[in-house]
């Protein structure tokens, strides 16, 4: 994914944040059980987090000291639009499926991902998203039998009926 | 006998033979997509079988993985993408074959020899892991500690270019496994006083997250590459040329079988390993190696198949997982109440003879499904990535909402995925993190109950580790592994 040792842009930000994530939390495991006793609940949390604390300094001082990459912008390498798109996308989806429902939410999802991705006609966006939604409702909710949100679509009732028309009405 | 009766179950049972046929065939086509791989899928699958009995889903997930790690190198012949790291080595000769018009050749030789790969590796499982299995009974709290953290520091310093960072993964991956409450004590870790932490950070979540998502997203950066069709030609390989690359194929499965057992070498590490092998010792190759070399096609694909069973080795016999994709079946296991490691093997060795079954099975649909369908499969592959990486990310999220029908999860998995996509951009391997979670109970009880039964005292922890040979085997080379990457810099400045 990368070139020896350079520093791509915004490596020396995510490295210093987990710089500092690592010490809050190293602080956070001192505060389990302290150095109460080697065997404590916190014993291992805190080993863990000063080991990342250790390594994320080193890791900070050799992203400092790595020449930057002149080529690569955030924009365009790092998070590129459709990476911010895609990102916007599932944060989207998942607040809107328990109140829409999967169906709807999925639909949706797919069809302006794939909009937006492959720039292809509103027709092939809607059919293919249809049914894709289709084939992983089928394979998932029947086969697999896991239970998605209905939200404001009733699935069950619409099972029901179909279940009536496919079994002569018994 | 009854190992026997266990090693029939998926041949006898016509719901596991069909499970583990379509598992290889979706396994195949996973493997061979560019931007999904087994990992993510057999993370995503979990999500979805968890609920099933154990033998189901074990057929499926193994149907997945032997049939994955093959398919990678049919798109690496025909489209020079290879589907799966493991499949690179495959491309080197496998593309100039497609370009030359023998892309029919090289898909039947690496189908054929991926099937004896595969066959060697699942013989070595089978005897070897019982003896393995045996031996660990012997194994003190403090080896499994020593043991966990030379797995984690494997994957750390082999699968990525940064020793430094794999151990900030590794750390980071036992970190989230402590979240939660602890099993001992009851105390609160990392829960920062929400009630939804109490039960810890679902792996399931935290493994889709790392594996599906991000790698998605990773995924989008090539969104419009396209790619070049090959024609193909005949597939099934002659007898003749079967029985010239025997040899070779023998040797580079017993690279792929060892390399695949160390934990944190997985296929694609065996397979470069058996192409440099077959290059060193190859004197006159029909064709330079590089240019359609049938011996760079024969190695890698062996090895890669080898190292499937030589992976199930360490899993299964001391819960240590060999990779990632095994790392996610302990994983699997978990979930369905079994705790792989000795105890397993002499509880319920049906079980292990099952997943033997399962894998010998799973390796003969692959040979069925290699050397059929490819019309078909070629139309396939060409799906564009933008409509393939979408569909993707809604699978992810469905299976990570699908466990415990919990929003907070699929929060975790976006919190995950957001995370591993700058770690994989900015050089961080993730292998490491999801051995660390799975690793982490393991690492906890033992170095908990190594130090209570040392009466509290590193002294004597140390003590200990020195006066028993395997304890000092297993501490000396987490040892080496740390200071290796210093000494290399030491001689280099002096050398300088």
């Amino acid at each position: 994914m990368r070139e020896g040792q350079t520093r791509r842009p915004g490596e020396a930000l995510f490295v210093g944040f987990l710089t500092l994530a690592s010490l809050g939390l190293l602080i956070k495991a001192y505060g389990i059980a302290g150095f109460e006793a080697l065997s404590s609940p916190g014993a291992l949390p805190m080993a863990a987090t000063a080991v990342m604390l250790l390594s994320a300094l080193i890791i900070l001082r050799q992203t400092i000291k790595a020449p930057a990459i002149r080529t690569e912008t955030i924009r365009e390498h790092i998070l590129p639009a459709a990476v911010v798109v895609a990102m916007v996308a599932i944060t989207a989806y998942a607040f809107l499926l328990e109140p829409l429902g999967f169906l709807i939410t999925s639909f949706l999802f797919l069809a302006v991902l794939i909009r937006v991705l492959s720039g292809r006609s509103l027709f092939f966006c809607v059919w293919s998203s249809a049914a894709c939604v289709l084939l992983i409702y089928v394979v998932f909710r029947i086969v697999f039998s896991v239970l998605m949100p209905e939200g404001i679509v009733p699935e069950r009732e619409i099972l029901a009926w179909l279940g009536r028309l496919f079994g002569g009405g018994r | 006998m009854q190992a026997v009766s266990a090693f029939l179950i998926p041949f006898l049972d016509i719901q596991l033979l069909g499970l583990v046929a379509a598992g290889t065939f979706a396994g195949i086509y996973i493997g061979a997509i560019p931007g999904l791989s087994v990992t993510m899928a057999v993370s995503i699958l979990i999500s979805f079988t968890f609920a099933w009995p154990v033998y189901p889903a074990l057929a499926l997930m193994i149907g997945i993985f032997m049939g994955g790690v093959y398919g990678g190198s049919r798109t690496a012949i025909l489209l020079n993408i290879p589907g799966a790291p493991a499949a690179i080595a495959t491309g080197l000769d496998g593309y100039p074959m497609a370009k030359k018009g023998e892309a029919g050749e090289a898909i039947g030789i690496t189908t054929v020899m991926s099937f004896f790969g595969g066959a060697v590796g699942i013989i070595v499982l089978a005897v070897a892991a019982p003896m393995v299995s045996e031996f660990a009974l012997k194994f003190q709290p403090r080896d499994y500690m020593l043991l966990a953290v030379l797995g984690i520091l494997l994957v750390g310093s082999l699968s990525g270019e940064s020793l430094i960072k794999g151990i900030f993964a590794g750390a980071f991956g036992i970190l989230i496994g402590t979240v939660g409450l602890d099993p001992l004590t009851i105390a609160d870790r990392f829960t920062f006083g929400f009630s939804e932490l109490r039960g810890g950070i679902s792996f399931v979540a935290v493994m889709i997250g790392m594996f599906g998502i991000s790698e998605a997203l990773v995924q989008l950066h090539d969104v419009n590459k396209a790619a070049v069709r090959q024609q193909i030609n005949r597939i099934v390989p002659s007898w003749s040329t079967i029985t010239k690359y025997l040899p070779l194929s023998l040797r580079c499965s017993g690279i792929g079988v060892i390399i695949g057992a160390l934990p944190g070498t997985g296929g694609d590490i065996a397979a470069l390993m058996a192409y440099d092998h077959a290059k060193r010792t190859t004197k006159n190759p029909e064709v330079p190696f590089g240019e359609g070399a049938r011996e760079g096609l024969v190695a890698p694909e062996t090895a890669n198949n080898a190292a499937v069973g030589g992976a199930f080795i360490p899993m299964m016999t001391l819960g240590i997982p060999g990779d990632a994709v095994t790392a996610i079946m302990i994983g699997a296991l978990f979930i369905h109440g079994l705790n792989p490691g000795p105890m397993l093997m002499i509880d319920k060795p049906d079980m292990f003879w099952f997943i033997v079954g399962a894998l010998t099975l799973a390796n003969v649909f692959m040979l069925i499904f290699g050397l059929t369908g490819i019309r078909f499969f070629v139309k396939v592959v060409e799906t564009p990535r933008s409509v393939l990486i979408p569909v993707i990310i809604l699978l992810s999220i469905v299976g990570a909402y699908a466990v415990k029908s919990s929003l907070v999860d699929v929060y975790w998995m976006l919190g995950f995925g957001v995370l591993g996509y700058f770690m994989k951009l900015y050089g961080f391997q993730l292998g490491p993190v999801i051995l660390g979670v799975i690793l982490s109970r393991l690492l906890d009880d033992n170095w908990r109950r190594a130090i209570i039964s040392d009466q509290e005292s590193l002294p004597m922890l140390l003590k200990g580790i020195v006066t028993s040979p395997l304890s000092l085997v297993l501490f000396s080379a987490v040892l080496f592994i740390l200071l290796a990457p210093l000494w290399r810099k030491v001689t280099a400045r002096r050398a300088a």
